[in-house]
């Protein structure tokens, strides 16, 4: 029954583990073939595929595990796809009804443990209740800000006959899609942002997600508006675009943090304004005298930071509807947009490269040369991540996914797997250091069985790298637990699990490790040994605000 | 209907802590009845650092819903941030925040008392329950005030045990 829906549902890939509460759905599975199932070495594993599927593929990712410890080890998981707002069905057995609550053997309350990392989830007790939930929880995954959802379903439901029953028609009187754009409020919002003198959008995941990308680059060309995203918005806005500010927030750009910092006003479409983004919420963006917020969420309206005009609707169709009342744009605004490229001049990007090590940077640029707009990136958690956020020119969506909102490191090898899964065609890149990489490396027999076209840039620097640069910048210099040389040598560690690996730790021999990387067919790690001492930048202090930004030092 | 907590006692307006009281949001909540609404509720609650400060459950009239009525402190977050984090769950059908409006508010205390002497309260509107050995126990309704000077008094008699509810309100229609 549960699978029969799942084929209705049109599923194509489950990322799951069997146990002894699943093991009614692995009986039938074989009958479904339809359905490929891919087995995971880890939950965690099962849950960062089916992320990464859904976000490189855009359909929800599916996702089994078995009751108690199967489905705990969901949890960081499904965090990570709350967090993102990533469409995830989960399946979980549970022990039979007739036992819940008499902690038998792998029982655990699943939905108390998960409630606050899902979007929705259900307990099935009852067979005739199936066919409602699966179609519920697909439903309620995919719309508005799409989320994971959980269906905990006991084992006897699982076994138990039923007569065939297609999903009754959905009616979720607590299930409210804000689908409405207030058309006075986008007039009121293009007017104010057509008339300011320093305006600044900044542009978050949303936008990816409702697919506004294109409305996006037409309203602000149309007010002349310079765009900035925020980390997972990376992709919403082309970072060559003569308007791109590139990345916000606390590790964002020198002219995109000046730019937000001297705005007179913000329109913050799709995106939470989460802390990582204001850093200093008592000194974000000053001078705005009017910010706007669009979002599906409502809830997202003054959690962080007050609107003057909140638009809660769909992005696409909140940009759409703000396009025609553009009109004649300030004419201070050219002034601006110098100020901004000035900015842009006076504080690149850029970072050391004169003391003979192997630096980060100049792996990711020789990437980027070769796969420009083609491949998707899937990075880790950590310096990786924001150097791999910041070193490529990201000119459209779904080319760069991480873990924004929970960091979760370990995130990358698993989601570059389900991404592959979804979008076959692209080359995928995974980017991670060595820490979060051991975290899920088991998942390399996963790319292995299914000789997977994922490329892994291990950025080696045996340390916790964000966390030394934090201690070295922000906690007093002293290096605590962050040493990471007792790790194994991952070319032979690579050869273990049986695909191919190579060393690099010289400058000259990036561009020849990724020929043979992107020579062989299947999975292929490249262990960089990079700078050891590399930082990320630019960086704003803890505690400080945006404009309070350090830059790399000159080199 | 289910009684979880008592209400402390509403500060008086020369209070330092007056500001708190502010804080405080009064919603009637239409739920679904379902095995993990209530966790759910809670949870939402906690997780945004917000503080039940009542809160009743009952039948609504409409079947298989419930209405609870939650008195929520809000924390440092916005105050329409408790409103809406609980319209954000599926189980939540209706969220209706009537901390500014007209309505009747009603909380009941059940006390026993070891004094005979009941006249006070008794003038005060209380009902007898029953009286025993051990002394005399008497119910008492009205608002969050009246049910706090009324508690106030009970001391007076010597409490043996006593009973307090969370709020229930609806809107004042004439």
């Amino acid at each position: 029954m549960v699978l029969e829906a799942l084929e209705r549902e049109g599923v194509e890939y489950i990322f799951g583990y069997p146990g002894g509460a699943n093991l009614p759905l692995y009986q039938h599975l074989h009958e479904h073939p339809k359905l490929k199932h891919i087995l995971v070495r880890h939950e965690q594993g099962a849950a960062h595929m089916a992320d990464g599927y859904a976000r490189a593929g855009g359909k929800p990712g599916v996702v089994f595990a078995t009751s108690g410890p199967g489905a705990l080890n969901l949890v960081t998981g499904l965090c990570t796809a709350y967090m993102d707002s990533v469409p995830l069905v989960a399946i979980t057995g549970q022990v039979p009804s007739t036992v819940v609550g008499r902690d038998a053997f792998q029982e655990s309350d699943v939905i108390g443990a998960t409630s606050s990392v899902t979007k929705h989830s259900y307990l099935v007790t009852k067979i005739d209740q199936l066919p409602r939930v699966i179609h519920e929880a697909f439903h309620i995954a995919t719309t508005g800000r799409p989320g994971p959802v959980l269906i905990d379903i006991c084992r006897d439901v699982q076994q138990a006959e039923a007569e065939r029953v297609t999903a009754e028609r959905l009616e979720i009187p607590g299930y409210r899609l804000n689908g409405h754009v207030d058309f006075d409020g986008a007039r009121r919002a293009a007017q104010a942002l057509a008339a300011a003198e320093r305006p600044v959008i900044l542009a978050g995941h949303g936008v990816l997600l409702s697919h506004a990308e294109h409305q996006l680059q037409e309203l602000a060309e149309a007010a002349a508006a310079p765009v900035g995203t925020t980390l997972l918005g990376i992709g919403a806005f082309p970072v060559q675009h003569p308007l791109s500010l590139h990345m916000t927030g606390f590790m964002g750009t020198g002219w995109n943090l000046n730019a937000v910092q001297n705005a007179d006003l913000l329109m913050m479409v799709g995106m939470r304004v989460d802390d990582r983004v204001t850093a200093k919420l008592a000194g974000f963006a000053p001078k705005v005298k009017t910010f706007i917020h669009i979002d599906i969420d409502g809830s997202e309206m003054g959690k962080n930071v007050r609107p003057h005009i909140e638009l809660v609707a769909d992005a696409k169709q909140a940009l759409q509807a703000m396009l025609p009342h553009i009109g004649s744009v300030n004419g201070d605004r050219a002034a601006w947009l110098n100020q901004i490229d000035e900015w842009r001049e006076e504080h690149p990007l850029r970072y050391k490269h004169s003391n003979g090590r192997l630096q980060p940077q100049d792996v990711l640029i020789d990437m980027y040369r070769r796969a420009r707009s083609q491949a998707i990136v899937v990075a880790d958690v950590g310096q990786n991540q924001i150097w791999a956020a910041l070193w490529w020119n990201y000119d459209r969506p779904g080319l760069f996914i991480n873990s924004g909102g929970a960091g979760t490191m370990g995130f990358a090898l698993p989601a570059a797997i389900g991404a592959k899964f979804a979008r076959p065609d692209r080359p995928v890149w995974c980017v991670a250091g060595e820490g979060g990489f051991v975290m899920t490396a088991q998942e390399l027999s996963v790319a292995v069985e299914h000789q997977l076209d994922v490329k892994i840039v291990l950025l080696n620097n045996f340390s916790l790298g964000m966390v030394r640069q934090f201690q070295d910048d922000f906690y007093g210099g002293v290096r605590s637990q962050v040493d990471l040389t007792h790790m194994p040598d991952f070319v032979k560690l690579a050869g273990a699990y049986g695909l191919p690996a190579l060393r690099v730790e010289k400058f000259e021999d990036i561009a020849p490790a990724f020929d043979a990387a992107e020579r062989t067919k299947g999975p292929f790690l490249i262990d960089f040994r990079i700078d050891p001492e590399a930082n990320v930048y630019p960086i704003v202090p803890i505690g400080k605000s945006l404009n309070e930004f350090w830059e790399a030092p000159e080199s | 209907m289910t009684h979880v907590r008592p209400f402390p006692p509403a500060a008086p307006a020369t209070s330092p802590h007056v500001g708190e009281v502010n804080k405080i949001r009064v919603l009637s909540v239409l739920v679904e009845d379902g095995p993990n609404t209530l966790t759910k509720v809670s949870g939402a609650i906690r997780r945004r650092g917000f503080h039940v400060r009542g809160i009743s459950v009952g039948p609504s009239g409409q079947p298989g819903r419930l209405r609870i009525t939650l008195q929520v402190d809000h924390g440092h977050a916005e105050a329409d941030q408790v409103r809406k984090q609980l319209e954000r769950l599926v189980d939540v059908v209706e969220v209706d925040d009537v901390t500014a409006d007209d309505v009747h508010t009603r909380e009941l205390v059940v006390a026993t008392v070891k004094a005979p002497e009941l006249e006070g309260l008794l003038q005060r509107g209380a009902k007898v329950l029953a009286t025993g050995p051990k002394g005399t126990t008497v119910e008492f309704t009205g608002e969050r005030e009246e049910v706090g000077a009324f508690v106030d008094e009970l001391t007076l008699h010597g409490i043996v045990d006593v009973a307090r509810s969370g709020p229930v309100v609806m809107r004042r229609t004439a």
